[in-house]
C-alpha cells in the first residue's frame, strides 16, 4: 500500500502540471495535436504504474478492468476526438480522481485506481481506437495527394454514390455491361430511354387505332352513310377533321363486320 | 395497378373523346399511358411527380382558355439552365428526357433515371399485351 501512495503519488506533479504545460493558449487545434504525445506519454507512465500498483493489490481483477478499458474505448476515442478544446476539462476530469486514488485505501481506490487507470489507459490508447476510420481517409487521402477538408469527402461520398447508381442503371439497361466509358454508358442509356419513349408514342397510336375498332363494339351500329365511304381504307393519319371522321366512321363500320365485341370483352 | 388505371383511361378516352381527330385522341391515350404510369410510380419519386404536373398543365392548356394560362405559364418557361460542373456532359440530355430532371442534382438525376426506365419498360410491355390482346 505505501508503495503504491507513494508510486501513485509521484506522477501527480506532472499530471497536474500537464494541463499548464500541455495545452498553450493558441489555437484548439494546434492544441490538441501538440498534448498529444506528451499526455499519452504522461498517461504512459502513470498507466504503467497503476497497473504495477493494481496487480499488486488485485491479481484477479484483469478481467473486469480490460472489458472496462474495452467498453470505455469508445468513449475515450469520442473524448479524444471532441477534446480539441476541452482538454483543459478533461485534465481537471482527470484531476480529482488521482486525488482521490492517492487519498482513499481498500476498494475505493482500487475503483479510483481503475477509473484513473482507465483515464490514462485511454490516454494512452487514444491513437489507436480512432484510427480505424481515419486511417481509412487518410489512406485516400494519401492517394489523392489532397482532400483534407469535409467538402472533399462529401464529394468522394457523392462519387461513390454515382457510380453505385451507374452500376444500377447499366444492369437496367440490356447491352450497357460491355460498354466501357461513363459517356458511352450514358449514351446508352439516353438511346434506350429515347427508344421506350418512342414505343411508348407509336404503341399509342396503335392503341388508338384499335380502340377505335374496340370503341364500335361499344357502341354498337353507327348506321350513318357507311356504304360511302367504306372504299375509304387508306391508313394515312388524316389531321383534318372531315376526312378523319369518315375514316373513323368507314374503318368502324368494317370492324362491326369483323369481329363483333370480342375485343372489347377480352379488355374490360 | 398501372393496367387498371390505363384500361380505365383508354375506356374513357373512348367514350369522352371524338373521334374526329385521330391524333388528340392518340395523344391522349399517350398521355393516359404516362399519367398511368406516374401514378402508379406515386408522389414520392420527382420524376413522377413531374410528369403528373406536367400533364395537368398541358390539360389546363387545352380546356381552359388561352390567354389565362399563358398568364400562369410563362413564368414557368423562363426557368434558366444553370451550368453545372462535375458532370458529363450528356448528363444535359438525360436531364431533357427524364421528367422533371432539370431541377435535379446528378446523383439523384441518375436514381430516378433507374427508376423511370423500370416503369416506362414495364409500360411499354403493358401497352404490347394490350394491343396484342385486343388485335389478336
Amino acid at each position: 500500500m505505501d508503495p503504491s501512495s507513494l508510486v501513485s503519488q509521484a506522477p501527480l506533479p506532472e499530471v497536474w502540471q500537464f494541463p499548464m504545460v500541455g495545452v498553450p493558449p493558441g489555437g484548439p487545434r494546434v492544441g490538441r495535436m501538440k498534448p498529444g504525445p506528451e499526455a499519452s506519454a504522461v498517461g504512459n507512465r502513470d498507466g504503467s504504474l497503476d497497473e504495477s500498483t493494481v496487480t499488486e493489490q488485485s491479481g484477479g481483477n484483469w478481467g473486469r478492468r480490460k472489458r472496462r478499458d474495452s467498453a470505455s474505448e469508445d468513449e475515450s476515442s469520442k473524448l479524444v476526438s471532441t477534446s480539441s478544446g476541452n482538454d483543459l476539462t478533461d485534465s481537471e476530469v482527470k484531476r480529482p480522481k488521482i486525488m482521490k486514488s492517492t487519498n482513499e485505501m481498500g476498494n475505493l481506490k482500487m475503483e479510483a485506481e481503475a477509473s484513473s487507470g482507465i483515464c490514462n489507459k485511454t490516454v494512452d490508447q487514444n491513437p489507436p481506437p480512432p484510427e480505424p476510420p481515419k486511417q481509412d481517409y487518410i489512406h485516400v487521402r494519401a492517394r489523392r495527394g489532397q482532400a483534407t477538408d469535409s467538402h472533399s469527402l462529401a464529394e468522394r461520398a457523392r462519387r461513390e454514390k454515382i457510380s453505385e447508381r451507374m452500376k444500377i442503371l447499366q444492369d437496367l439497361v440490356p447491352g450497357c455491361n460491355k460498354v466501357i466509358g461513363k459517356a458511352s454508358v450514358l449514351d446508352e442509356i439516353i438511346n434506350y430511354i429515347q427508344a421506350l419513349q418512342r414505343q411508348v408514342e407509336f404503341l399509342s397510336m396503335k392503341l388508338e387505332a384499335v380502340n377505335s375498332r374496340m370503341n364500335t363494339g361499344i357502341e354498337g351500329f353507327p348506321a350513318k352513310d357507311f356504304g360511302a365511304q367504306t372504299y375509304d381504307t387508306t391508313s394515312s393519319l388524316a389531321f383534318n377533321t372531315q376526312p378523319a371522321r369518315e375514316y373513323g366512321q368507314g374503318s368502324a363500320t368494317e370492324w362491326l363486320h369483323m369481329q363483333v365485341g370480342g375485343a372489347f370483352e377480352r379488355v374490360t | 395497378m398501372s393496367a387498371f388505371h390505363f384500361l380505365r383511361a383508354l375506356s374513357q378516352i373512348n367514350k369522352t373523346t371524338p373521334k374526329s381527330s385521330l391524333l388528340l385522341r392518340s395523344r391522349r391515350i399517350r398521355h393516359a399511358a404516362y399519367a398511368s404510369m406516374a401514378y402508379t410510380a406515386g408522389r414520392s419519386r420527382l420524376w413522377s411527380r413531374a410528369l403528373l404536373r406536367r400533364l395537368q398543365r398541358r390539360s389546363r392548356l387545352r380546356y381552359f382558355s388561352s390567354q389565362r394560362t399563358r398568364a400562369v405559364i410563362a413564368p414557368r418557361r423562363l426557368k434558366a439552365v444553370r451550368p453545372r460542373s462535375g458532370e458529363p456532359s450528356r448528363a444535359e440530355a438525360l436531364r431533357r428526357l427524364v421528367p422533371g430532371g432539370a431541377g435535379m442534382d446528378y446523383c439523384s438525376l441518375l436514381d430516378e433515371t433507374a427508376h423511370y426506365i423500370q416503369c416506362l419498360s414495364s409500360q411499354v410491355q403493358l401497352m404490347q399485351k394490350v394491343v396484342g390482346s385486343i388485335s389478336s
